[in-house]
């Protein structure tokens, strides 16, 4: 075939009809056969020269495909193990498909859409999107709410998406942090467990390799591009996640911080509607889980805001205004 | 962080429904979604189809067309007639019906991968505190379900509720009842006016929440953040304007002619927090670590908020009127301790 006729065959025709060729094989495809037989790639083959650019685009597609949660596995032919020109390749069904008794009502299937709809970045938006494509495949019609809702979450740290990555495929990652009050960054080297959101920020939490313990790694104070490791770790059982969590509960219960605000201004009503805050009179007790966070926030109220303990609190947001000053004199 | 006032970005800009152009594995996700959903009906029309997916009908025809005459290599491995799907192809081309006569291979829809459910499960637990999930069991029933139909277990993602106040509710109540809510709010400039608006929609960037409105006041559509709002009541005036009736525009900050330009040297790893800011076509420049670009801001009130919550991190190199804006505010409030 011509190269020309080659060309009109579309990406997603040749990775259709290579899931589809795999989903009709009980005992499985060899590299061969798939290559010299499926749409897209058959054109392709040469039953006498060089097949390498061919295995390489097979390659690939497989990853692709795996990466949209389509079980694609390799087995060994019996007799045969060891030798990769005999491995075969198959989708089991079972795997493949949605369990049958797994089905959503419209209430839910409505609650799911606009769960996928607060993912706008990254290819976190991507996999939200995708994941709505299967929902409706199940032909659920929804209800719209009664006010329409646009919830919108943000991904704008660049280390969000190699993090991600990297916990999917349990592998070990490598970045230098900068502490607040620490003049260079550190290389931690850490196998994560889980990425969480508190008060609008994204924290990794893993094991850190050097120091026998999980911590806590704000992703905003990451200061070096992540860098992936090819050391595997065993996936952290979800009780992992529920302790980190337990924990950051925990540090925000117990820690507070008490302020006096000007009545009527800005900062006495939004520092009142944050989340778990006391109020008496113009004096407000605060919660926070990083005493640094809270103090670059409460600098932003300038005037409106005096700290009244802890001492520490007291000594960041005056010493974070006298920078201010300083960097603007 | 403190509200600047007025942000307008490519992504704020972008907002609401648009549907990004389709990459090869997302059309092979819709080619396997859209099988199952065409097996479930005997007869669907191209328009229904579109609807239900949120595609153009001519993103249907080309699936319907490529699924038509894909199939298996089959016995032969020669793709013969009955190892391929079939439809009325008469009723495609001349009605806009899809109608699937033969199928192969696929069976039912496939299952999440991990990361989507994550994304999904991730979500759900964002919008936790929404009137709409008032029942927090269907969220933990819901969770468990997108746990088992995915391939594998989901990635370990989680999201703090949006933890939104009781004004939500009273949204709700007066958009269900289709009358005015009235409430006190103080806006970036630090004026407070007790408003009447008719509400159109809610949104939420992160951890901030917003309610977009007709504002009798006004008499215009404004947004308002949630934690600005105090004393909120539902009235029993029916309001005049229903989210049917107005079109918002996709921002949630408006820009305007008479927006000031301020330039800015920041880190250059915490510049995306200032992305919202950074006009289209701001010239940026990185040198030793940090960036030199310019944002724009309807008036320095939230400007110096902004900047006084990322102290060391962003400075403003000029106009010297907004210097002199942030250094004042900065300075009454470190004169509050000496």
């Amino acid at each position: 075939m011509s190269a020309a006729a080659q060309s009109r065959i579309p990406v997603e025709e040749r990775l259709f009809s290579l899931v589809l060729a795999l989903l009709a094989t009980e005992a499985g495809l060899t590299k061969s056969e798939i290559l010299s037989t499926v749409q897209g790639y058959r054109q392709r083959y040469s039953t006498s020269g060089d097949n390498a650019n061919l295995e390489r685009q097979f390659e690939r597609d497989k990853d692709d495909i795996r990466d949209l949660g389509v079980p694609l596995e390799t087995i060994d032919s019996p007799g045969q193990s060891g030798n990769n020109q005999n491995l075969r390749y198959r989708i089991p069904r079972g795997d493949y498909e949605l369990p049958s008794d797994i089905s959503f009502s419209p209430e839910e299937t409505t609650l799911l859409n606009l769960a996928a709809m607060v993912w706008r970045e990254g290819s976190i938006s991507g996999e939200s999107r995708r994941a709505i494509l299967k929902l409706r495949s199940l032909g659920v019609v929804t209800d719209e709410p009664v006010i329409g809702y646009a919830p919108r979450l943000r991904v704008r740290d660049v280390a969000f998406e190699p993090l991600t990555a990297a916990l999917d495929k349990h592998v070990i990652v490598r970045f230098g942090y900068l502490k607040p009050g620490e003049q260079d960054a550190r290389v931690r080297t850490i196998a994560p467990i889980a990425l969480i959101q508190r008060e609008g920020r994204w924290i990794l939490h893993g094991e850190d390799q050097d120091a026998a313990g999980t911590r806590n790694f704000l992703l905003r104070r990451i200061v070096t591009p992540i860098t992936t490791t090819n050391t595997r770790y065993s996936a952290f059982p979800e009780s992992a996640t529920d302790a980190a969590k337990a924990e950051l509960d925990r540090l925000w219960d117990s820690r507070t911080g008490t302020v006096e605000v000007e009545p009527e201004s800005d900062a006495a009503t939004r520092l009142s509607k944050r989340r778990d805050t006391t109020v008496q009179g113009s004096i407000l007790t605060l919660h926070y889980s990083d005493l640094d966070l809270l103090a670059d926030e409460l600098a932003g109220y300038g005037p409106e805001v005096l700290v009244l303990s802890p001492d520490a609190l007291r000594t960041a947001v005056h010493d974070r205004l006298a920078r201010t000053v300083a960097d603007h004199g | 962080m403190a509200d600047a006032g007025s942000r307008k970005t490519k992504t704020t800009r972008a907002a609401a429904n648009r549907i990004p152009p389709l990459q090869a594995q997302d059309k092979l996700t819709f080619l396997l979604s859209l099988v199952p959903y065409l097996m479930d009906h005997d007869r669907v029309s191209v328009e229904e189809t579109a609807t239900h997916f949120g595609m153009t009908k001519e993103q249907i025809r080309e699936a319907v067309r490529l699924i038509g005459v894909s199939g298996i290599p089959g016995e032969t491995a020669q793709y013969q007639h009955e190892d391929l799907f079939d439809i009325s192809w008469d009723d495609l081309e001349e009605n806009d019906q899809i109608i699937l006569t033969h199928r192969v291979a696929i069976d039912d829809s496939p299952r999440f991968s991990a990361r989507e459910a994550a994304a999904l499960i991730a979500g759900l637990q964002y919008l936790s505190s929404l009137p709409e999930h008032a029942n927090r069991t269907a969220i933990a029933t819901l969770t468990a379900k997108l746990s088992r139909g995915a391939s594998s277990t989901p990635s370990q993602l989680t999201v703090q509720s949006g933890g939104m106040d009781d004004t939500l509710t009273l949204i709700r109540d007066s958009v269900d009842a289709g009358v005015q809510l009235e409430f006190d709010y103080l806006n970036s400039r630090g004026e407070r006016e007790r408003r009447r608006v008719d509400p159109l929609r809610v949104e939420s960037l992160d951890a901030d929440w917003y309610l977009r409105a007709w504002c009798h006041l006004r008499e215009a559509i404004r947004t308002f953040r949630l934690d600005r709002i105090s004393n909120p009541s539902v009235t029993t005036e029916p309001i005049t304007h229903g989210a049917a009736d107005v079109k918002l525009p996709d921002s949630l900050f408006e820009g305007s002619a008479d927006d000031l330009t301020v330039t800015i040297d920041v880190v250059a790893s915490a510049a995306p927090l200032l992305a919202d800011y950074i006009p289209d076509g701001a010239v940026s420049v990185e040198k030793d670590g940090r960036l030199n670009t310019s944002v724009r801001v309807s008036h320095y009130h939230g400007l110096k908020r902004l900047i006084a919550s990322m102290p060391g991190v962003a400075i403003v190199t000029g106009p010297p009127d907004a210097r002199a804006a942030v250094r004042e505010w900065a300075a009454a409030g470190a004169a509050r301790y000496e």
